[in-house]
C-alpha cells in the first residue's frame, strides 16, 4: 500500500474530496457464510474416519503460497467511498527445513466509482484503478462491500498468477492457503494442495456431517468431489491434525483438495501424513494455529513484515 | 565494500539511542560479543562494540513449542520446518563521524569493521597519525580470522596526559603477568623519543615469575604473526638489572636466580642505617609513630646518623653513627649515662628513655626481620640512582623477604624514585613501577599504612613526575578505590564471576560478564581514555622465559657455604679470584669482618678485587695462649668461724 496515505488524504483534499479515514471491517480478509453443499462421496458410501498412518515427511522442495490485503477509506466524493488497498502473495519454497522467499507480486489499488476515482484527479495516478459498478445509485455502504469483494478477487487472481508462475519454474509441491478451484490451472495441476482452515460451507449433512465433524486426530475423512467447485472440479477429504475433544468441534480440523488425478485413497492417505507432519513447529501464537501450516504463516508473516506501514 | 553482515533495527521498545542500537543477523554469523561493527548510512557512520546479544523466535511461550514437539524434544530436530529465528545483537556506540550533531543511530546497514574502521572506531588516528605519534601497540582486535592492531595513547598510558595501568583478574588464567612483560616489551620497543627515555623498576613478590625477563622463550608461530602484525620483535627486555637481597648468611642471594649463567646482572640489594632510617615510619606500626619517638628519630636522623656527635655527658670522644652496629653503641653510652644517673636519670635531651628504648627496639627490630637487606655494619649496594638507564628494566625480587622487609623495599625504591624525577636527576624521564598483589598492599579495607599512603600518592599525583604504576591483582574490588580509580588504563583477564557481581562491574553487560568469567589465555579487555566502551583484544606470549620455564632452564645454584659465596661475589668483580684463595682467606675471621670487607670491595670495584678484599679484612691476629693467673690459695682451715 501507498507509503503515505496522509500525503495522500491531503492531495485528495486538495482536489475537493473529503478526505476520511476508515479501516472497513473486514479489510484484511473475505467474508464468509455458513452454508450446506452437498458433495459427492468418491469413496466408500459414507462418512467414515480412515486412518492414515504415521506422520511423514514431505519430500523436498515442497512450497507454501498465501496472500494478504489491506485496504483504507481515504476520501468520499460526494457520498462515494474512495478506497485504496494493497493486496500481495508469495510463495516461500522449504529445502532442507529452511523456507526462502522464492517468489513475491504486489498490487496498489484505488477502489471506487468511476466518478469519484475520476474526481481525484491525477491524485490516484500511481495506483491500479478498480471501477465498481454505477449501475445502481450512490450508496456508500454498498460500495464499501463491493469494494471489499473487488479485493478479494484482486487478491485472489494474484494468488492464483504467483502460484503458476511458480509450478511454471518449480517441479516440488505446492500447497496454498485455502481452496484449488479459485483456479482451473490450479484444479489440475498434480503437484498443488489446497488446505482450507475455514469450514463456513459444509459438504454433507445429518450423520455424515457428525462423522465428517468428528474426525478422530490422524484420521481423514472419504474422498468427495465438493458440490460448489463445479467451475473447477477438485477432489477433497478432511483431516484431523489435533484432538478437538474439550476444545472445539473445528479444532484442528482442516480440508485438503486436490486435482482430480490425486484423488486416490492412496495419495489421500499420503498427503494427509505428509500434513499431519506439517503440525510442527506450531503456529503460534496464531490464534489459527491448529489448523493453520507452518509454511503458510511463515508466508503470511512475510507479506506482513514487508508490508510497508501507511502513514495515518 | 563487504557485504553487509546485519541491518540497525528500531522499534518503540527497543529505539536506537545515541548511546546504543540493535541490529539483527543471519543464523549463522562471525559477530559476537566484543565484535566492532560499522553502520553506514549517508551522511553518517556510527562505530559500535557488542556487548549483548538475544536470540528468540516466532513463538509466544514455550508451552506452544512442547505442544508442537508433543512433550519430546528429540522431535523437533526432526521438524519438516526449521521455526524461524532472530539474531538480535546490542551494541555500545564507540564513535560517531560526524561527531555532531550528535543522533540516534540511524538505520543503516551493519559491517564487521576492517583495520581502519578499528583505527577509527578506538580513535586510534588521533595519536597514530599524527606528526608525533604515541602509539603503543598492546594486542590485536580478533574476530574471525581478522585481526587489527589495538594501541594505548602513550601520552595517557605514561603520562602527562593520564597514566598507570591497573591489570586485574584470577590467578593462574588471567595472564597478568604476562601482559604486563609483553606491554612492558612493547614500550621500551615503541615509546616515542621524543617524549623521551624510560625504564621500569619491577617488583618481583612471588616466586620466580619476573625472574627472566631477558631470557628469550619460545613462542609459537601464531605469536610470531602476531608480533609482526603488531610491528614488533618478539625479544625478551634486552637490557635488565636484576637486585635481591641476601639471606641471612649475608653472601647467599634470595633469589631464585641464583644459576651462573645469570649472575651478571644479579646484585645484591643491601641497605645501611641511613637508607632505613628516613623511612623507618615504614616498619612501625600506627601507634608506634607518637610526637615523641618521631622527635627523636628526626634527631637521630639530623644531628647523630652520618655525622660526628659529640656529648661529654656520654663519652668524651665523638660519636661517628654509620651503621646499626654504630647506632647500638650510641644507644648503649645513652643507657649506660642514664642508669648512672639513677633517679632524675630518666630524660636525655629532652627525650624520655621510654621513647629512646622504643625507637631503639624497632629500629633493631628491624636489621633482625629484614636480615639480609639490612646490613648491621658495612657498605650498602643500592639501585643505581642518577644513573638509570633508557630501555632498562631493574628488577628488585623480594619474594623471599619478610613482608615488613617487602614494604620496606616499596617505600624506599618508589620514594626515591619520585625524589630524582622532582629533581630531573634519575637518568630517565619517566619510570614504570610495577607492583603485583596491589590487594596486598594497597587494601581496600584494613590500617591505612605506610605503604599504601604512598601508592595512593603515586596513584594521584606521579603522573606529573613521569612515574606511572603498572598494578595488579586477582580482585579489584579489594583495592584501595582511589588507586585503581587512578589508573587511566585498566585490563581485564579471566575473572571471578563473584568478583563480577561486585559494585565496581554494574556498568558491564551480563553478557560481557560471562565472557570475561570465561576468557581464554591471552585475551583481555582494555579500558582506555581513548576507547569509550571496553575492548577486548588478545596478545601474543611474552617473548621471555615464563618464571617456570626459567627455573626449569636456569635451576637456581645450591646455598653455597660461607666462604664460597663470598668467593662467588668476588669473581664477579674479578675472574682471576679462586675459591681456594678466598677460602684461605676468610678461614677463622668473624663472618661480619669478611661482609664488610666485601661490601667495600663491591662497592669499590677495584681492579684487583681479591688484594682489596683482603686488604679490607685486614691483618689476621694471632692466637694467644692465655696462662692462668696465679693467685692466692684460700687459708685451709677445715673449720668455718660462723659456725
Amino acid at each position: 500500500m501507498t507509503s503515505d496515505l496522509t500525503a495522500l488524504r491531503r492531495s485528495l483534499a486538495a482536489a475537493g474530496i473529503t478526505p476520511a479515514t476508515v479501516v472497513p471491517a473486514a479489510s484484511a480478509g473475505r467474508r464468509e457464510e455458513a452454508e450446506i453443499h452437498l458433495a459427492t462421496l468418491l469413496e466408500g458410501d459414507r462418512v467414515e474416519a480412515r486412518d492414515v498412518g504415521e506422520p511423514a515427511g514431505w519430500p523436498d522442495p515442497v512450497a507454501f503460497l498465501d496472500g494478504v490485503q489491506h485496504s483504507e477509506v481515504v476520501g468520499y466524493a460526494g457520498s462515494s467511498p474512495i478506497v485504496v488497498a494493497s493486496v500481495a502473495a508469495a510463495v516461500r519454497e522449504r529445502t532442507a527445513r529452511v523456507l526462502a522467499t522464492k517468489l513475491v507480486q504486489r498490487r496498489e489499488l484505488a477502489i471506487g466509482r468511476r466518478a469519484a476515482l475520476d474526481a481525484a484527479g491525477p491524485v490516484l495516478d500511481a495506483l491500479e484503478r478498480i471501477e465498481l459498478s454505477d449501475v445502481d445509485p450512490p450508496h456508500p455502504i454498498r460500495e464499501l462491500a463491493q469494494a471489499g469483494a473487488a479485493l478479494d478477487d484482486a487478491r485472489g487472481a494474484l494468488e492464483v498468477a504467483v502460484g503458476v508462475a511458480y509450478r511454471n519454474e518449480s517441479r516440488g509441491w505446492l500447497v496454498i492457503d485455502g481452496s484449488l478451484a479459485e483456479s482451473p490451472v490450479w484444479a489440475q495441476d498434480h503437484r498443488m494442495v489446497g488446505v482450507a482452515k475455514s469450514h463456513s460451507s459444509l459438504p454433507f449433512d445429518g450423520a455424515d456431517l457428525v462423522a465428517y465433524l468428528r474426525l478422530p486426530p490422524g484420521h481423514r475423512s472419504p474422498i468427495f468431489a465438493p458440490a460448489s467447485r463445479r467451475l473447477a472440479p477438485v477432489r477433497a477429504w478432511a483431516v484431523r491434525l489435533w484432538p478437538w475433544e474439550g476444545k472445539d468441534l473445528l479444532h484442528g480440523l482442516i480440508r485438503v483438495e486436490v486435482a482430480p488425478v490425486n484423488g486416490t485413497p492412496v495419495m489421500a492417505d499420503q498427503i494427509s501424513r505428509w500434513l499431519l507432519a506439517e503440525r510442527a513447529p506450531i503456529s503460534a501464537p496464531d490464534p489459527r494455529w491448529d489448523r493453520m501450516l507452518y509454511g503458510i504463516r511463515s508466508v503470511e508473516d512475510f507479506l506482513k513484515a514487508t508490508r510497508v506501514s501507511p502513514h495515518r | 565494500m563487504s557485504a553487509p553482515i546485519g541491518r540497525v533495527v528500531a522499534t518503540e521498545l527497543k529505539p536506537s539511542t545515541p548511546h546504543q542500537f540493535y541490529f539483527w543477523t543471519a543464523t549463522e554469523s562471525e559477530v559476537g560479543i566484543g565484535a566492532i561493527v560499522r553502520v553506514d548510512h549517508p551522511g553518517r557512520t556510527v562505530y559500535g562494540v557488542v556487548t549483548d546479544g538475544m536470540a528468540y523466535a516466532d513463538l509466544a511461550s514455550p508451552l506452544h513449542a512442547v505442544i508442537g514437539a508433543e512433550g519430546d524434544p528429540s522431535v523437533v530436530a526432526s521438524e519438516p520446518t526449521a521455526r524461524t529465528e532472530v539474531r538480535l545483537f546490542l551494541a555500545a556506540v564507540l564513535r560517531q563521524v560526524p561527531e555532531e550533531p550528535l543522533q540516534p543511530v540511524p538505520l543503516g546497514a551493519v559491517h564487521l569493521a576492517t583495520d581502519a574502521d578499528v583505527e577509527l572506531a578506538l580513535r586510534m588516528d588521533a595519536y597514530t597519525r599524527s606528526e608525533r605519534p604515541t602509539g603503543i601497540p598492546v594486542g590485536v582486535y580478533a574476530l574471525g580470522g581478522h585481526e587489527s592492531p589495538v594501541l594505548l595513547d602513550a601520552d595517557f598510558l605514561l603520562g602527562p596526559e593520564a597514566a598507570h595501568l591497573n591489570i586485574t583478574g584470577v590467578s593462574g588464567l588471567a595472564t597478568k603477568t604476562s601482559a604486563v612483560e609483553f606491554l612492558l616489551s612493547s614500550i621500551f620497543q615503541t615509546f616515542p623519543t621524543h617524549r623521551g627515555s624510560i625504564a621500569a623498576v619491577c617488583f618481583n613478590v612471588k616466586g620466580p615469575d619476573l625472574c627472566f625477563l631477558d631470557q628469550p622463550g619460545e613462542i609459537s608461530e601464531r605469536d610470531h604473526a602476531l608480533y609482526e602484525k603488531l610491528g614488533l620483535a618478539a625479544e625478551p627486555l634486552k637490557k635488565a638489572r636484576y637486585f635481591a637481597p641476601f639471606k641471612a648468611d649475608g653472601v647467599n642471594l634470595n633469589t631464585l636466580r641464583t644459576h651462573e649463567a645469570l649472575q651478571h646482572n644479579t646484585e645484591p640489594l643491601v641497605w645501611g642505617l641511613r637508607e632505613v632510617l628516613d623511612y623507618a615510619e615504614v616498619v612501625m606500626n600506627r601507634d608506634d609513630i607518637d610526637a615523641k619517638a618521631d622527635a627523636f628519630i628526626d634527631f637521630l636522623g639530623e644531628r647523630v646518623v652520618g655525622r660526628e656527635f659529640t656529648d661529654d655527658l656520654l663519652r668524651g670522644k665523638p660519636f661517628r653513627v654509620e651503621s646499626f652496629a654504630d647506632l647500638e653503641e650510641f644507644f648503649r653510652a645513652i643507657f649506660d649515662f642514664m642508669e648512672a644517673m639513677g633517679r632524675g636519670g630518666e630524660v636525655w635531651r629532652t627525650h624520655h628513655v621510654a621513647t629512646i628504648r622504643k625507637v631503639r627496639n624497632r629500629l633493631g627490630n628491624i636489621s633482625t626481620r629484614a636480615k639480609g637487606l639490612v646490613i648491621d655494619d658495612g657498605a650498602p649496594n643500592d639501585l643505581p640512582w642518577g644513573k638509570f638507564e633508557d630501555r632498562t628494566v631493574y628488577v628488585v625480587d623480594v619474594a623471599g623477604v619478610d613482608p615488613l622487609a617487602q614494604d620496606l623495599v616499596f617505600a624506599r625504591c618508589v620514594s626515591k624514585l619520585r625524589e630524582h624525577l622532582e629533581r630531573r636527576d634519575l637518568g630517565v624521564d619517566h619510570v614504570v613501577v610495577f607492583v603485583d598483589e596491589l590487594n596486598k598492599y594497597a587494601p581496600a579495607d584494613g590500617p591505612d599504612t605506610y605503604v599504601r599512603k604512598m601508592l595512593l600518592d603515586l596513584a594521584e599525583r606521579g603522573r606529573y613526575l613521569g612515574l606511572v604504576l603498572f598494578s595488579a591483582q586477582q580482585f579489584r574490588s579489594q583495592v584501595q578505590r582511589r588507586i585503581v580509580g587512578n589508573a587511566g588504563t585498566s585490563v581485564f583477564g579471566r575473572m571471578d564471576m563473584d568478583e563480577l557481581a561486585t559494585p565496581a562491574y554494574a556498568t558491564l553487560s551480563p553478557a560481557i560478564k560471562i565472557k570475561l568469567a570465561t576468557l581464554p589465555k591471552g585475551e583481555l579487555m582494555l579500558r582506555h581514555p581513548h576507547f569509550t566502551q571496553p575492548i577486548f583484544a588478545r596478545f601474543p606470549r611474552p617473548a621471555m622465559l615464563s618464571g617456570r620455564e626459567g627455573v626449569e632452564r636456569f635451576p637456581p645454584g645450591a646455598e653455597l657455604p660461607f666462604a664460597d659465596a663470598v668467593a662467588r661475589q668476588l669473581k664477579q668483580l674479578d675472574r682471576r679470584v679462586t675459591t681456594d684463595a678466598v677460602r684461605a682467606l676468610v678461614e677463622g675471621r668473624p663472618d661480619l669482618d669478611v661482609r664488610r670487607a666485601l661490601a667495600l670491595t663491591r662497592r669499590t670495584r677495584p681492579d684487583d678485587a681479591l688484594a682489596f678484599f683482603s686488604a679490607k679484612l685486614g691483618r689476621r691476629i694471632g692466637g694467644e695462649v692465655v696462662t692462668p693467673r696465679s693467685t692466692v690459695r684460700p687459708v685451709p682451715t677445715g673449720v668455718d668461724p660462723y659456725q
